[in-house]
């Protein structure tokens, strides 16, 4: 009965149209936005790798990523103390013209040249001239997305607050976007141009891969300021935090595909008006009550599916510019087969409970009386 | 199989029972129909003769009393299997054709098919048969707005014979008009209670019908005379 779904819904075609359209921005909305939660996501995965085999110790209740912590080298001491650590870490992070909504403009990561792989990793290679050497002070590695942003090269000059640093080389792509949209400078250099005497955030290597979880506990023991975090502790925080986005996200798009559902219910309401006759007809000749009752729920499906088909390609073209609109292009927001699936089976279930009150009524019409309707 | 297609016993039917407007419209009517008659249904208006059609159509049922169709008990049937027996057994042919309009004549006729769920190429096959039967074989394609009165009649009267029905009611089959379509439409009911032995049963105000049914019922206030 699916041809006559179509037929029926195309005699009024304006009205089916427009009752798409309704269902269209809405599921539209919540495949733009959601391509943002999943953008963050992916984001978000590949930081975690950074953190792989690593203890990320901040100080407690700080934000996510240690932009507000404030740790000073009392608390190094107190982890120097714990046992079966081969590598302790500082990381000091500066923002340049921190944007609301859309992050910094770049960010200077400060680390101890000599430990620098345990940041950029130990495979990283570089794409032109050399990583920072150890002692040596006034220069600074670019991330290649930093280095091509701002079509800079080996040799020219990056300015910190008021301190230029030389440019002496530019890290490969890594794909992960913390290293090839940050700028590496020594831990010293930074601290003493940013006039700080406190950092964020210190990476805790442990000797053995298998203490990661017991060194983090007796790290937490240790001292009342300070949250130790393993990747596995990370990667369930982050996903909390990327579920709510995705929670948040839908609920938005939700509200709009809502209103788009009860366009759907008041244009089947009126067509069963319309049509009484015809459902009289219909039952006469033998059609049963849930035939009826499918034929009208096909036809409200329909017109929601057609909305949820425009809504998924109205959303692929809108992560587009949220990518450029939201993330200062840190986020690529990305249309998941999943997300689409959702956006679909959620107009799907629009057209359902927006088609069912409709259906019904016309399911019990009194074929007697429907028939002789004028 | 029963000798009479259609029993009707002791059947009432009051409308708004109960209420300050209760209407009475049938009165303890008795009815046989034998098979492959031509009935025709005469009365003035308020008679009941349409509520009677429509009982006996299984479209309505009867406030008291039984009802028969090719043997079946149908006071007891729901809704269900109410449609089962209007689909199976039954053809309707109405006054105002009650054709769907955006089908084409060919798909209008299909329907009770589809309904019934018979193969998409065999439905196709019998309508255009049937449209053939009824004079109709080259206006298949047609929409009901593009043909006449008389040939949306013709429409309606393949559509009620798609599913091989026993019996072919029409409520005012020839109201709508004028009076030589009129005659070829009774002239085609005949037909089809000669050659072929459906059950025909009219409600009627066309006078012609006496030249042509078998059997004439007078209804007056809800009574046969």
């Amino acid at each position: 009965m699916l041809d006559l779904a179509y037929k029926n819904i195309m005699r009024q075609r304006t009205r089916t149209i427009l009752t798409a359209l309704g269902i269209l921005i809405g599921i539209g909305a919540i495949v733009a936005l959601g391509s943002i939660a999943e953008g963050i996501d992916t984001m978000v995965q590949s930081g975690l790798e950074l953190t792989a085999g690593k203890i990320t110790v901040m100080e407690k209740d700080a934000g996510f990523f240690g932009v507000m912590g404030e740790l000073t080298d009392e608390d190094m001491e107190v982890i120097e103390g714990i046992g079966g650590i081969r590598e302790i870490v500082p990381m000091l992070f500066y923002m340049e013209n921190m944007i609301p909504m859309q992050g910094p403009e770049w960010t200077a990561i400060g680390i101890d040249p000599s430990k620098g792989e345990y940041f950029i990793g130990e495979n990283a290679e570089m794409e032109d001239g050399r990583m920072i050497e150890e002692g040596e002070s006034g220069v600074v590695v670019l991330g290649y997305t930093i280095a091509n942003r701002y079509n800079t090269e080996v040799g020219d000059f990056w300015t910190i607050k008021e301190d230029d640093f030389e440019i002496v080389g530019v890290i490969e792509k890594t794909d992960i976007s913390d290293i090839d949209t940050s700028i590496i400078v020594d831990f010293d250099d930074l601290m003493d141009v940013t006039d700080s005497d406190t950092y964020q955030m210190i990476y805790v290597i442990p000797d053995d891969i298998k203490d990661t979880e017991r060194i983090a506990e007796n790290i937490e023991d240790a001292s009342e300021r300070l949250d130790a975090m393993t990747t596995k502790e990370m990667a369930r925080q982050a996903g909390e935090i990327v579920d709510q986005i995705r929670i948040f996200t839908f609920a938005i798009g939700a509200i709009a595909a809502l209103v788009g559902g009860l366009g759907v219910m008041n244009t089947m309401i009126m067509a069963v008006m319309e049509r009484r006759r015809e459902i009289g007809v219909m039952k006469a000749i033998g059609a049963t009550n849930r035939m009826v009752l499918t034929q009208i729920l096909t036809e409200s499906a329909l017109i929601s599916l057609i909305g949820g088909i425009g809504g998924i390609i109205l959303g692929v073209i809108g992560s587009f510019f949220v990518s450029s609109i939201f993330g200062g292009g840190q986020i690529t927001a990305v249309v998941t087969p999943m997300l689409a699936l959702t956006g679909l089976l959620f107009a799907l279930l629009l057209g359902v409970v927006g088609g069912f009150y409709p259906a019904r009524k016309a399911s019990k019409l009194d074929p007697v009386e429907a028939l002789r309707y004028e | 199989m029963t000798k009479n297609i259609i029993e009707a016993m002791n059947i009432n039917k009051i409308f708004n029972l109960g209420m300050e407007n209760e209407l009475h419209i049938l009165k303890d009517m008795n009815l046989e129909i034998d098979r492959g008659s031509f009935i025709a249904i005469v009365g003035p208006s308020g008679s009941g003769k349409t509520t009677l059609l429509d009982i006996l159509g299984c479209l309505l049922k009867p406030t008291s009393g039984e009802v028969l169709i090719d043997g079946v008990i149908t006071n007891e049937l729901n809704d269900n299997e109410l449609a089962h027996i209007r689909r199976d057994k039954i053809g309707f042919v109405f006054q105002q054709y009650n054709l769907i309009s955006s089908q084409t004549a060919l798909e209008n006729v299909e329907l009770p098919m589809r309904i019934a769920g018979v193969h998409r190429k065999d439905s196709r096959r019998r309508a255009e048969k049937l449209l053939r039967t009824v004079g109709l074989g080259e206006r298949m394609y047609h929409r009901p707005p593009h043909l006449s009165g008389g040939e949306q009649q013709r429409v309606a009267i393949a559509r009620s014979l798609a599913n091989r029905p026993r019996i072919i009611m029409g409520d005012e089959p020839t109201g709508n008009l004028d009076s030589k379509t009129g005659k070829d439409i009774l002239d085609l009911l005949k037909r089809l209670n000669k050659e072929e032995n459906y059950t025909i049963i009219v409600v009627t105000h066309d006078l012609r019908i006496k030249k042509y049914a078998k059997r004439i019922i007078n209804l007056r206030d809800g009574r046969i005379i």
